[in-house]
Formats: structure tokens, sequence, C-alpha cells
């Protein structure tokens, strides 16, 4: 998988190929599915939402140009496939789900397969962190249609942010935002297709959990 | 009696179809109502199939079937299931978008066809079963179905906005049912041959249409939870924005315009072009949602702070270049951010002008600023005042390509003129948009400026033309003196994190810096054309550019659309190779309906000809292309006419009102008039007729554009008297060729057959010509069908008889 998909489409950083290498991805997608756990597309893991393909997970990994001292956010746990490949290269990673089960789903296959470093929370995403913030880097792993100011505001002083921006219900770009002192720069990276970013979950509703429960 | 049902069904089928049109712009998106309702309206063609089909089988069939009970029962069928495919048409979980994924989602569509088809075969079948019967007073058949028609399309005009489109589906399924208690006395029948039904037989059908009104009762009165509710599509924004919580619809208003839902939610967020920059919490905000989609916003802007976050939108671009202005033109057509830009710049006088009743009422009422409820072309034309700045405002549908088939003169080359027309000598013009990539938008409206410009006379026209982006939308700014200053808006888009795009003067190095693509594709693309008008040459960039990105025109005004046919391998490389985002152009749906209805009209025009084994009996290949011709004409005329006066009325249901209830009546009348006209008179007919239309495609444009500055009462009255004549005469040939052309009962119903084939077949390909063509070629079409049918009819048939 890595070297096919991942290293001749270009994904150099050896962190992330071996980050790729050493997360089960298998363990991640629901049983029924585990075949089909290494093929080159998303796959679904209920709930509307998907895991993400490989190359989409290696290449916004790569984007945030991780050196291995960073505070990391993602919004949009998923299955936690995603969390679990930046706990291998980052400091911290903080997590946020917005549908319940799949929130403990994720959460509890993260703790049994040894990824106790990564946060978890219930809620709405849109809104962050604020009591873990500042981050040095925010992935956003759902579609939405402009960038989220309060997690540009929980980014810090040469963060990175990306994300899939453009309509959810089309196709959008894979976005990186950069912030030096007041000024920011996007940069469209490549087409992509992520399921919309959802507002369920009410900012008061939130379940916090460090570590894993 | 048949004459009497010949006019109920005509009516309520006609108010189904329109109300259907209705119920799919909710459910889904124009192009895609086209595709069902076009492909269900062969229902009509398919009834004279089938009677020529039973030709074969059942001697005296048409006056068997014409008789008052089949009739009746006819009718009932047609009731059951015009109101049994609307419900169940509701709850297919029909979703377009899959249709290349899931292959359950094909028998869903099929079924959809299929349900909706039934109704108009039942009430084609009556029709052309008294074509078919009473062949003398085919006039009097062809006024009786265009009087319906008529009545058909004007009634959901009052009765809309009350009933809501589910119960007035079922309120119109209804009316044929009238006929039931009703039995004519021998003595007055219509025709020596009609036969009378037995009393007990009278009573069963009474008793089941009493049955049917009882149970449609009870759906009607039952509200909407038993699936006549129409819900929007979940791909809308409308049912995105439903989705977060503590987010309501606070008013709901339904009419032939559309249906408008008032929203408030706190999550509603929109600030098209907002600056990075921008830190603050934005203002409050509503939307109003036309068919779940294409929403309008307003900002509770209470205090002066309120307004300041479009200071750090991208369209205030053009309010630097203006400090201070005295009067501002703001043309709304979606959106909603403009208004927070114009006044917070300090303007003293705003004058808004929104064609949509209901949204230029919630305007008035929220922002306490004059709101024009006009056609903006209309109050351009009417208008003597100078602006200081004149801004646009319109983002386009939800889904790029979607609105492909969408007219719109807001961005023609005539409509610049008349913006830069009515701007002071310091004047700025201001245009909003979606940001697209490959290029597309942004250089037809660089082009239609420059044109513009260029035509106006202005020297070097691309000094007046300024393009800033950011990463999801452009503003293009035309500013009536030349920018030999460029510093404040060089300032302006550093400030704000904004890219130039075009601007005299600039560089390469100057752009692509905070919005960054691979490569600065909208700089390359404007320079190149830019060059490309410098050297005369841009006929061919417009030729060799992927999309078809030239400016339009008032012919061809199309602002969504920019496929090529020629280039289509190359656009679906260039999305991805998917076909999902070439399924949501409206051409390519336009094209996909139009080679299914060929293939159904060529089963339905074949099945008699294969299943009619006497060589006698079979279908004569000269009455096929002489009524396939006449359909085509009616349906051309029809649609040019719709087309052009969506011109004058700026709403394309206006016109498609105004133009098809006048072609009913007024080719209703011609159809009555038929009576009195001999074998002789159709070669006449179809002379004249061809004359006028010709007249029609050289006079109507100077017409058009004058009507353009009367008051709303005499545009109306104008338009309808300019309907008369063609109208009048598109009502003869087919009438007088059913009498006059045909010997035999099976003969008319396939008549019947070949028209409503080629109805169907042109309303899909006017689309295409109006498109490609532009609208005029349309009347053109029309005048080469009617010269088919005076040719056929001149030669051929006339010999025969």
């Amino acid at each position: 998988m890595v070297l096919l998909q991942i290293r001749l489409r270009g994904v150099s950083d050896k962190r992330v190929q071996n980050a790729m290498n050493q997360v089960p991805r298998h363990s991640f997608v629901p049983e029924e599915l585990v075949s089909q756990a290494y093929a080159d597309h998303p796959l679904p893991i209920g709930q509307g939402q998907t895991i993400s393909q490989p190359y989409i997970v290696a290449l916004m990994t790569e984007k945030l140009k991780l050196k291995g001292d960073e505070r990391i956010l993602e919004i949009g746990t998923g299955s936690g496939y995603q969390a679990a490949i930046l706990a291998k290269i980052a400091k911290e990673v903080y997590t946020i789900e917005i549908k319940e089960k799949l929130y403990k789903k994720a959460s509890n296959l993260l703790r049994s397969i040894g990824f106790s470093k990564i946060k978890t929370l219930h809620g709405d995403g849109y809104f962050g962190w604020p009591e873990a913030a500042p981050f040095d880097c925010i992935m956003i792993t759902a579609s939405i249609d402009h960038i989220p100011p309060p997690l540009l505001k929980q980014l810090k002083n040469g963060g990175r942010l990306i994300l899939p921006l453009g309509n959810p219900f089309s196709y959008q770009y894979l976005s990186l935002v950069t912030k030096h002192d007041d000024q920011y720069t996007v940069k469209q990276i490549t087409g992509v297709l992520f399921v919309p970013m959802t507002g369920h979950a009410l900012d008061q509703n939130r379940t916090v959990t460090d570590d894993i429960p | 009696m048949i004459l009497t049902a010949v006019f109920l069904l005509s009516l309520s089928s006609l108010a189904f179809e329109v109300l259907l049109t209705r119920v799919f712009s909710i459910s889904q998106w124009n192009h895609l109502s086209f595709m069902v309702i076009s492909i269900a309206l062969f229902g009509f063609a398919a009834a004279g199939t089938f009677l020529n089909i039973i030709d074969t089988h059942k001697k005296d069939w048409e006056q068997r079937l014409s008789a008052s009970g089949p009739v009746k029962i006819f009718i009932i069928l047609y009731t059951v299931t015009a109101i049994g495919s609307f419900i169940l048409l509701n709850r297919i979980p029909l979703d377009y978008f899959r249709l290349p994924l899931e292959p359950v989602q094909i028998f869903y569509l099929l079924t959809a066809y299929l349900l909706l088809a039934l109704p108009f075969f039942f009430a084609g079948l009556v029709i052309s079963l008294a074509y078919a019967f009473i062949p003398e007073k085919t006039g009097f058949v062809y006024f009786a179905s265009m009087a319906g028609s008529a009545c058909g399309a004007i009634i959901p005009v009052p009765f809309l906005p009350l009933l809501g489109e589910g119960r007035f589906i079922i309120l119109a399924a209804l009316i044929p049912l009238i006929i039931l208690p009703f039995e004519r006395p021998p003595a007055n029948k219509i025709h020596t041959k009609t036969k009378t039904i037995s009393r007990g037989k009278r009573f069963a059908l009474q008793a089941s249409g009493l049955f049917i009104v009882i149970i449609a009762g009870l759906l009607v009165s039952m509200g909407d939870g038993i699936g006549i509710k129409v819900n929007p599509s979940p791909y809308k924004d409308l049912s995105r924005v439903l989705k977060f919580p503590d987010t309501r619809i606070f008013e709901t208003v339904t009419g032939l315009r559309g249906r408008f839902d008032s929203v408030q939610s706190p999550y509603i967020r929109f600030a098209p072009g907002l600056s990075l920059k921008f830190k603050d919490i934005l203002p409050k905000q509503w939307a109003i949602y036309r068919d779940g989609d294409t929403p309008f916003f307003g900002y509770k802007l209470q205090l002066q702070k309120d307004e300041w976050f479009s200071r750090f939108t991208l369209p205030y671009a053009g309010y630097m270049l203006a400090p201070n202005p005295e009067h501002i033109l703001l043309i709304q057509d979606g959106g909603g951010s403009g208004i927070p830009c114009a006044m917070a710049c300090g303007a003293l006088n705003i004058t808004i002008v929104e064609q949509k009743p209901q949204i230029a009422h919630m305007v008035r009422k929220n922002y306490n600023i004059p709101v024009v409820n006009q056609n903006p072309r209309a109050f351009m034309a009417q208008s003597d005042n100078h602006y200081d700045i004149i801004h646009i405002e319109n983002w386009g549908s939800s889904i790029p390509g979607s609105d492909a088939l969408t007219q719109g003169y807001l961005f023609t080359t005539a409509s610049f003129s008349g913006y830069l027309n009515h701007l002071t000598e310091n004047g700025i013009l201001i245009m909003a948009r979606k940001l697209l990539l490959p290029p597309a938008d942004s250089i037809r409206l660089w082009a239609g400026a420059y044109e513009s410009l260029r035509s106006l006379e202005f020297e070097n026209p691309e000094q007046h033309i300024a393009v800033l982006r950011n990463w999801s939308t452009f503003t293009l700014i035309v500013s009536v003196k030349p920018f030999n200053d460029t510093v404040v808006l060089k300032d302006f888009a550093r400030n704000m994190n904004f890219d130039l795009v075009y601007l005299p003067g600039i560089t390469k190095e100057m752009v692509n810096r905070f919005n960054m693509f691979d490569a600065p594709y909208h700089f390359f693309e404007i320079n190149r054309l830019a060059e490309a008008y410098r050297s005369g040459t841009e006929k061919a960039y417009f030729e060799t550019y992927p999309l078809d990105v030239a400016p339009q025109s008032d012919s061809r005004p199309f602002p969504g659309r920019f496929l090529k046919w020629s280039k289509l391998k190359t656009l679906y490389k260039m999305t991805g190779s998917r076909f999902y985002s070439l399924f949501m152009s409206g051409e390519i749906v336009v094209s996909v309906v139009f080679l299914e209805a060929l293939v159904i009209a060529i089963l339905l025009l074949m099945l008699p000809v294969f299943t009619i084994k006497k060589q006698d009996k079979k279908p004569n290949i000269s009455h096929l292309i002489y009524f396939l011709a006449v359909g085509a004409g009616f349906m051309f005329v029809e649609l040019f006419f719709i087309k052009k006066y969506i011109f004058i009325f700026g709403d394309p249901v206006i016109s498609f009102t105004v133009v098809l209830t006048g072609i009913l009546i007024f080719s209703g009348f011609g159809g009555y008039c038929s009576q009195r006209i001999g074998p002789g008179g159709l070669r006449n007919v179809l002379i004249a007729l061809i004359a006028v239309l010709i007249l029609v495609f050289l006079g109507l444009d100077p017409m058009i554009h004058g009507i353009l500055g009367f008051s709303k009462i005499l545009q109306y009255a104008l338009a309808i008297l300019l309907l008369i004549l063609p109208c009048f005469l598109v009502g003869l040939p087919f009438p007088l060729g059913m009498r006059y052309l045909l010997n035999r009962p099976a003969q008319r119903a396939y008549a019947w057959t070949a028209n409503g084939c080629a109805s169907v077949l042109t309303s899909i390909l006017s689309a295409q010509i109006a498109l490609s063509l532009g609208i005029p070629i349309i009347i053109l079409c029309a005048a080469a069908a009617y010269l088919l049918a005076f040719l056929i009819s001149n030669t051929k048939i006339i010999g025969q008889k």
C-alpha cells in the first residue's frame, strides 16, 4: 500500500510513510470490509461517514510538515485512523467527533490498540477545543464551505490548518491555511471529495475524555 | 359529453404538469425536473399508439371506447393515477446523484417515468378518441383541448398560494370527475353513433367517483403527514441548514414563482468573499430559500458596527474606489451581502432592485430601504438616474453547472452597456460571483465588460477593468475612468489577504500570493484574452479555450452555461474524470433526455408499423411527416415566445404562464375557426403562417426592447397582443390536417401520436438550440417545420385525396 499508493504518488515524508506502515488500518474498518482495508479508496464506517483513502490520509498528514513536537487538533475523528497516524508522528493529538456512536467506538478502539496519548472529545468541532488551544496544526476531515474562524483563532503563529474547502455536496479543494502573524495564506492542493461537516451537536452537550475513559 | 371530457382533462392535466414542475423544482433541480416530466409527457403520445394497436384487433373501437361509459372510466383512471403517482413519487428514494453508482436508482427512475406517464396516457386517450371519433368536428375538439389547457395554465396562479403544491395537485386531479353525474340525453348526442350507458353502470361509476373524492378529501384534510408534503432535495442548501439545532422555518409563501421558505438559525453564516482578517462575530442572519436553494440572506444590523464586516469582503474593493458615494444602485439576485456593503460606505441614497416580490418585501421590512420590485433590465430601460456605484450581486446556484439552462440577462454585453450608461463620470460597476476553476465566469465577465466598453467607444477598455479574488469568489470592477492609480486596490488586496487577478500594470509576481493555486490560472487566462483582444484574435481564443467563455448576448443569455461539446473529453478529465460532475450540467441532462425521448418516440411511432399486418392500414409516411412537422412547429413557436418573453418579465415562470395561456387561447380560437376553412385553405394557412414567423424573427427583437420601457400593465398587454396572430395561425394546421388529410380513425390516432412525440422532442431540442445557437434560431426552426408541412400537404397528400 505504502509503496504503490503513497510513495509513487509523491508522498515522500519518511515519518508519514513509517506511520502508514505501522498503524494497522484493518483495525479501523468494519469487520465485513477488512479484506478491502488497504484498497485504494475510502470505505464506509457507518453513520454516513467514511475512512479516507490511504493516499489522502498520507497527503493531508504530509502537508502539515510535522517534525514530532507538535500539538495537533483533528476535527472529525471518524474511525480514529487519521488520529492514530498523527499520533505516530506528533507529540499530542486532540480529536473531536460529533457522532456519539463513532466517538465511543473510536475512543475504545484507540485505547485498545495502544494510542492512549490521543485525547478524544464528543462535540461540534466547528468551535474547536479552546481549553486545549493553541495548536500547531489543525486538520478538518469533513468538507466545509468556509474556514471556521474559531479554529483560526486556536492556531499558533506559524500554524497550519488543512481542510477540504468548498461546496460540501459537490467537490472540494484540499486547502492548507497558514498563519503568519496576522497574515493568512490559503494554498489549494488538489480536488477531493469528503463527507459534509455536520452540526448536530451543541457546544454545551460536549463530553470530554481526558486520555481514554 | 366527449368535448366536455376533453376540456376538463386538458385543464387538469396541464395544471398537473405545471404543478409537477413546481414539485420537482423543490424536490430536485429545474433541469432534473425537465428530465422526468419530458418523458412522462410521452403518455399522451402513447395513447395514440395504443389505439392503433387496438385497431388491428377490434372493429368499431372508436365507437365503443368513446361511449360515455369508457370515457368515464378513463377519467376515473386519470384521477386515480394522477393522485397515486404523485404520492408514490414523493416516497420513491430516487437520487440522481447516485444513478452512476447504484443500479437500483435506474429502477426508481424508470418507475418515476412510468408512474407519471400514466395520467397523461389516460388524458391522451380521451383526447385522441375525440379526434378519431368525430373527424368532422376536429376544430371543436382542438378548441376544447386548447381552452381547457389554457385554464389549466392559469388556475395555479390564484390557487397555488392558497393550497400549496401537494393539496392543489390532488384537487386539480379531481376536476374531471365533475362530469361523472352527467349523461347527455340521446337527443343531444354530439354524434349519431354515441352510445349511452345503463343506469346500473352509471351508478357504479358515480359511486367510484364519490369514493375517490372522499379519499382525496381525507388526504387533503389530514395535512402533510401522509405523503403530500413536498420536501426539498437533501443536497439543497435549505435541507442542509435545517439539520442544525435551533433552526426553523418561520414563514413559507408558495406561488408560481416558487416556494419561499424564510429560515431562522444561529448557524446561518453568509459572508462570501470575507477576509480571514475579520475576527469579530458576524451579525445575526436569516435567510429566504427559493425552492430550497439560491438563498437570499438578511442581516440584523441593529448598530452601525454590525455593518463593519462588509468592509472586509471582496466586493467592498469597488466601494474603496468611490469614497462618499451619493447614490448607489444595488441589483440583487440572490445573496444579500451587497446591502451591508452599500450601507457601510455611508451612501446618501441606496436604491435596491429586487425582482422577486417576496424577497423585495422582506428587504423593505428588514432594512427600511426603498426597494424597487421590478425586472432589472426594465428598471434600467425606464430610469434616467445616474449612480456612483452600481453593484450586481448574483452568486448562482449551490452546485456549479446545475443552472446551465437558466436564462439570465444580468451579465450580457447589452446589460454591461446599460450599467455603464447609468454611471456618473467617476462611477464604478461591481460584480461579485463564485470563483470557478478552470477559469470560466471570470473570463466571460471580463470579456463582456471589455466588449461593452469598446462598443461605447472607451479608449483602451482594458484600462477600465480590475479583477480580484479570494479562494472562492471573485469581484469584477469596471471604472468609467481608467485605472491610472492602482494603489487603493493593491493596498486593499494586501491588507485583506486578497489576490489581484487583473489590474493594469500588474505582473505575475504580484498575483497568487494569499490564495494560492499551483499556478495563477485566472491571471494567465485573462491576460491571454486581453492580448487576444489587442491583436484582434479574440475569436480564436474563444474557439480554442476548453470552455465556452465568450461574452453573452441578449439572444443567448445563459450565464451558468460553459460546456463545449467539442471539448467534452478534455472537460471530463479536467474535472477529475468524475461522471457525476458532468451529470450535474444541465446541458448534459438535456442531451441524455433527448436520447431517451428519441428512443421512446421511435418505439411509439414504429410499434403500429410492425403490429399492423395489413399493408393498406399501415401508417403513411407522408402523414407522419406532416404531423411531426406541425407538432414540432407549434412547440418551437411556444418555446420561442417563452424564452423571448423572459427578457420582458425577467422571470421564466411569468413568461411561461403568459405565453402558455396566450398560445392556448389563441390557437384554440384558431382551431375553432378552422371549422369554417375548406380543404384548399390549408395551403394558404401554412404560407401565411411561415410569412408571419419570418416577420417575427426579423421584427420581434426591436419590439420587445421597446416594450421594456413601458409600465407593467402595458408590458403584459403588448406582449399578449404580439402573440395573437402567430398563435392563432399555429392553431390551424393540426385540426385542418386531421380533417382533410386523414380518412380513418386509426390514422387520426396515429397523427395524435406523431404530434405528441414531436412536441416532446421539440421542447427538449429547443433548450439545446437556445444554448448553442441562440433563441432567435428557434423561430426559424418553426418556420422550417411548417415549410416541411406545406411541402408535404401540397404534394403527396393532396394528390392522394
